[in-house]
C-alpha cells in the first residue's frame, strides 16, 4: 500500500517536472517576439518567419473555411510557412471569442481573434486588463483611423456590403429593400437570423432602414424596423440561411456579400438558382470586422506573422502557385511574393479595409464575384459604434415584439 | 440503536467510523458526478447571476429578467410547455393503454423501440424535416394544397407559436406513451376481477378504480412534458427568427451572440428563473410519483 502510494507520488512528481520542462523552454526563447508590438521589435520579417516555423501551430477561432476565402488564406499560410491551423469551433460567434479569452485554459487559447464590431469594447474593458496584445502590422498606416484602436489593441480587417439574395423562380426580382413587401414574395421574404443576436441580421436591418427612407440617420432604425413589421404582417418572417434557401423556404433576404462565393454553387449543387444583387437604391457599408491579437496567444510568433500574412497588400502567389524552391527562401523574400491577406478578402467580394490604399498603389486583384454596385446605387456608411450601438437598442426593444 | 452501540463500545469506535466510511462508498460516483454535474454549476449560476459586469452584487439582473421582452419570453415558453403537453396527454394516454393492454408483444416492442426514437429527435434534423415536410414549399403543405386546403393562407408558418406547437408534438406524443406506459402495465388484471366478483360494471370500475390510480402518473406525466416543451432550444431556434421570444432562445442570444455585449449575468438570471420554474413543475412530480409508487406497491 505505502509501496504504492510512494509510486505514484514519484510519478506525479515526474509529470510535474516534464510539464514544467516544456512550459519553460519555448516561453524562454520567445520573450521578446510575445511581447513585439511591430516586426522590427519581433527582429525582422526574416526572423518572425524562422521563429514561427519553428511553432509550427497557429490556433484561430470562429473562422469558417467558407467565410470570406479563409479558406484559401489558411492554405497559402500553411503551405508557405509549413504551420499547422487549427480552427476552434468555427460557425461560433464572437461573444464565444471573448469568453474563450476570459476563461479558456492556456490550451484552448486562440492566438488571433475575428470579431464583430459590436462586441469591440469587451477587449479593453475601461480600469479592467485589456484582453488583447497591441500590434501594428507594417502597413499599419492604410488601415483608416476610425477602424482601429490608436495602440494597436483592434484593427479592422475586412467590411461587407449587404446583398439581396433571391431565388430567380420568382415571378419578379426583387431589386431593393421596400420590394420586400411586394405580395410576389409573400411568406418567403425574411431575415438570416436574430438581428438581437446576429450581427449579419442586425445589419440586415439597418440595410433595410436605408432603403425604407432612413438613410439620413444611421442610428435611427425605426424604418428597417417598420419595413420588417409590415413584411411579417403579411406572413411570418423566414430565416435565410442556407438550408431554407435550398429547400425554397426562403426566397429573399439580405446577405454579405462575401458569401455569396459559399452560397450560390451549393445551392446550385441541389438544383436551386440564386443569385446576389445590390439594391439599386441605397448599398451599406457596414462597419467592418476586427482582429487582435490574443493576450494569452500561445504561439507568439505565429500571432504576428497572420496578422502581417492577413494585412498584406501583395498581389502573388497563392497556395498552388508556390513552388518547392519558393519555400526555401528566406522569410521576407517568400513572404513579399505570396499573395496578401487583403487581397483574398478582395476576391470574396468583401472590402478589405485597406482598399482605398491598395487602389492608388494599384496592387488590389479583381473580385471574383459577378455583381456590382449598380450606378444609380449610394453606398452608404459605415455607421460609426455610437450609430451602431443605438440602433442595437431599438433593436433589441422592439425586434420580439415585432 | 447506532448510538447505543457507539457508547457501549467507545473503543472500538475507529473500526466503527471506517465501516461507516466504507458504506459511503458505492454511493461516492454518484455524489461526485451529482456534485460536479448539477451542485456545483446550479449554485455558480444562482451566484453569478446575482452579480454586475463589475462584479459587484446587484438585483438588477432579476429586475430586467422580469420587464419587456424576457417577461414576453416566459409567458411564451410557460404557453408552449403548457399547450404541447396539453395536446398530447390525452391521446398519448390512450395509446398506451390500447398498445399495452391490446397489443401483442411484438407490437409493444417495436412501438416502444420506435417511441424511444422520435421521442428524442430534437434539433435541427427536426427543424429540417418540417421544413421539407409542412414548410411553405413542404411535401405536406403541396398535397394538402392540391388538395384544396392552403395552409399558409391563413398566416400559418413553422416560425410562429402555432408553428412550433405542431414541430413540438412530433417528440411530446412518443414521449407521454413511454412514460405512462409502466402506470398502464402495473394496473393488474386481479383488480379488475375484484371489481368484477364484487359486482362493478366496466364504468364503475374506471371511475372508482381505474382513473384514480393513473390519476397521479398522469399529472405526472404531464409536468414531465411541460418541462420538455418549455425548455426546448435547438429546433425553435432553427425554425425562428427572434420574432417568437422564447426563454431559452433569449439565453441563447445573450450568452453566444454577436450583438448583444456584457449581458452575460442577464442571462444567467433568465437561466436561474427557468430553474425555478422547472422545479414548481417537478417538485409536484416527484411527490405525486412518491405517492403512485407507494399504492401501487401495496
Amino acid at each position: 500500500m505505502r509501496a504504492k502510494r510512494l509510486a505514484v507520488a514519484a510519478t506525479v512528481a515526474a509529470l510535474f517536472t516534464t510539464g514544467l520542462v516544456v512550459a519553460t523552454a519555448p516561453a524562454q526563447a520567445a520573450t521578446n517576439i510575445c511581447k513585439a508590438k511591430n516586426v522590427t521589435e519581433a527582429g525582422g520579417m526574416d526572423a518572425l518567419v524562422a521563429a514561427a516555423k519553428k511553432e509550427g501551430k497557429l490556433a484561430l477561432i470562429t473562422t469558417p473555411r467558407d467565410w470570406a476565402n479563409y479558406g484559401a488564406i489558411f492554405d497559402a499560410y500553411e503551405k508557405a510557412f509549413g504551420v499547422k491551423i487549427s480552427v476552434d469551433n468555427p460557425d461560433g460567434s464572437s461573444q464565444y471569442e471573448i469568453d474563450t479569452m476570459k476563461t479558456a485554459p492556456k490550451a484552448k487559447q486562440p492566438d488571433s481573434i475575428d470579431i464583430g464590431p459590436l462586441v469591440v469594447a469587451q477587449l479593453t474593458p475601461p480600469g479592467g486588463k485589456q484582453l488583447s496584445s497591441p500590434y501594428q502590422v507594417i502597413n499599419w498606416k492604410d488601415i483608416p483611423a476610425a477602424a482601429k484602436d490608436s495602440n494597436g489593441y483592434w484593427y479592422g480587417n475586412y467590411g461587407g456590403k449587404l446583398a439581396i439574395v433571391y431565388n430567380t423562380t420568382l415571378p419578379s426580382v426583387p431589386t431593393k429593400a421596400t420590394d420586400f413587401t411586394k405580395p410576389d414574395f409573400k411568406g418567403v421574404v425574411g431575415i438570416t437570423g436574430d438581428p438581437t443576436s446576429s450581427n449579419q441580421a442586425f445589419m440586415s436591418v439597418l440595410a433595410a432602414s436605408l432603403g425604407n427612407g432612413g438613410q439620413k440617420n444611421l442610428a435611427d432604425v425605426t424604418a428597417g424596423l417598420s419595413l420588417f413589421k409590415t413584411v411579417k404582417a403579411a406572413a411570418p418572417l423566414v430565416k435565410v440561411n442556407s438550408s431554407n434557401l435550398v429547400t425554397g423556404t426562403a426566397k429573399v433576404g439580405f446577405m454579405w456579400d462575401f458569401n455569396a462565393l459559399g452560397v450560390v454553387p451549393a445551392a446550385k449543387e441541389a438544383g436551386i438558382s440564386l443569385k446576389f444583387a445590390y439594391p439599386t437604391d441605397y448599398v451599406l457599408q457596414a462597419p467592418p470586422y476586427i482582429n487582435a491579437i490574443n493576450a494569452k496567444s500561445p504561439n507568439c510568433a505565429n500571432a504576428r506573422l497572420w496578422q502581417e500574412f492577413v494585412y498584406s497588400q501583395n498581389k502573388g502567389k497563392t497556395a498552388a502557385d508556390l513552388t518547392a524552391a519558393d519555400l526555401k527562401l528566406p522569410g521576407s523574400k517568400l513572404f513579399a511574393l505570396m499573395q496578401g491577406g487583403q487581397n483574398y478578402f478582395q476576391q470574396s467580394g468583401a472590402d478589405p479595409i485597406m482598399s482605398a490604399a491598395m487602389k492608388k498603389k494599384n496592387t488590389l486583384v479583381p473580385s471574383l464575384l459577378d455583381f456590382e454596385v449598380p450606378a444609380s446605387a449610394k453606398v452608404v456608411g459605415p455607421p460609426t459604434i455610437s450609430d451602431v450601438l443605438a440602433a442595437r437598442e431599438q433593436i433589441i426593444s422592439s425586434w420580439s415584439s415585432l | 440503536m447506532i448510538q447505543k452501540i457507539e457508547r457501549e463500545s467507545a473503543p472500538s469506535r475507529g473500526a466503527f467510523s471506517l465501516s461507516k466510511t466504507f458504506s459511503i462508498l458505492p454511493y461516492l460516483p454518484f455524489i461526485i458526478i451529482f456534485s460536479y454535474f448539477f451542485l456545483f454549476p446550479i449554485s455558480r449560476l444562482v451566484y453569478v447571476s446575482f452579480l454586475s459586469n463589475d462584479n459587484t452584487f446587484t438585483l438588477s439582473n432579476f429586475e430586467t429578467a422580469f420587464k419587456k421582452p424576457y417577461n414576453t419570453g416566459f409567458i411564451n415558453s410557460i404557453k408552449i410547455g403548457i399547450y404541447s403537453a396539453g395536446l398530447t396527454v390525452f391521446p398519448g394516454a390512450v395509446i398506451a393503454y390500447f398498445v399495452e393492454t391490446r397489443g401483442s408483444s411484438k407490437l409493444r416492442r417495436s412501438l416502444a423501440a420506435m417511441n424511444g426514437v422520435l421521442a428524442n429527435t430534437g434539433g435541427v434534423p427536426l427543424a429540417f424535416m418540417f421544413t421539407a415536410a409542412l414548410g411553405i414549399q413542404g411535401f405536406l403543405t403541396k398535397a394538402l394544397k392540391s388538395a384544396g386546403l392552403d395552409i399558409y393562407a391563413h398566416q400559418f408558418s413553422l416560425a410562429t407559436l402555432t408553428g412550433l406547437l405542431v414541430v413540438y408534438l412530433y417528440f411530446q406524443l412518443p414521449l407521454m406513451i413511454i412514460i405512462f406506459s409502466p402506470a398502464i402495465s402495473a394496473l393488474r388484471r386481479e383488480w379488475v376481477e375484484a371489481a368484477t366478483n364484487l359486482g362493478a360494471n366496466q364504468y364503475q370500475y374506471w371511475i372508482r378504480i381505474g382513473i384514480p390510480l393513473l390519476f397521479p402518473s398522469f399529472i405526472a406525466s404531464f409536468l414531465l412534458l411541460f418541462a420538455s416543451g418549455f425548455s426546448a432550444y435547438a429546433t425553435a431556434n432553427a425554425l425562428t427568427v427572434g420574432n417568437l421570444p422564447l426563454t431559452p432562445l433569449q439565453i441563447g442570444g445573450l450568452l453566444d451572440g454577436n450583438v448583444s455585449a456584457a449581458q452575460l449575468h442577464l442571462g444567467k438570471a433568465l437561466g436561474v428563473v427557468m430553474i425555478l420554474i422547472s422545479a414548481i413543475a417537478v417538485v409536484p412530480y416527484l411527490w405525486i410519483q412518491r405517492r403512485t409508487s407507494r399504492w401501487s406497491q401495496k
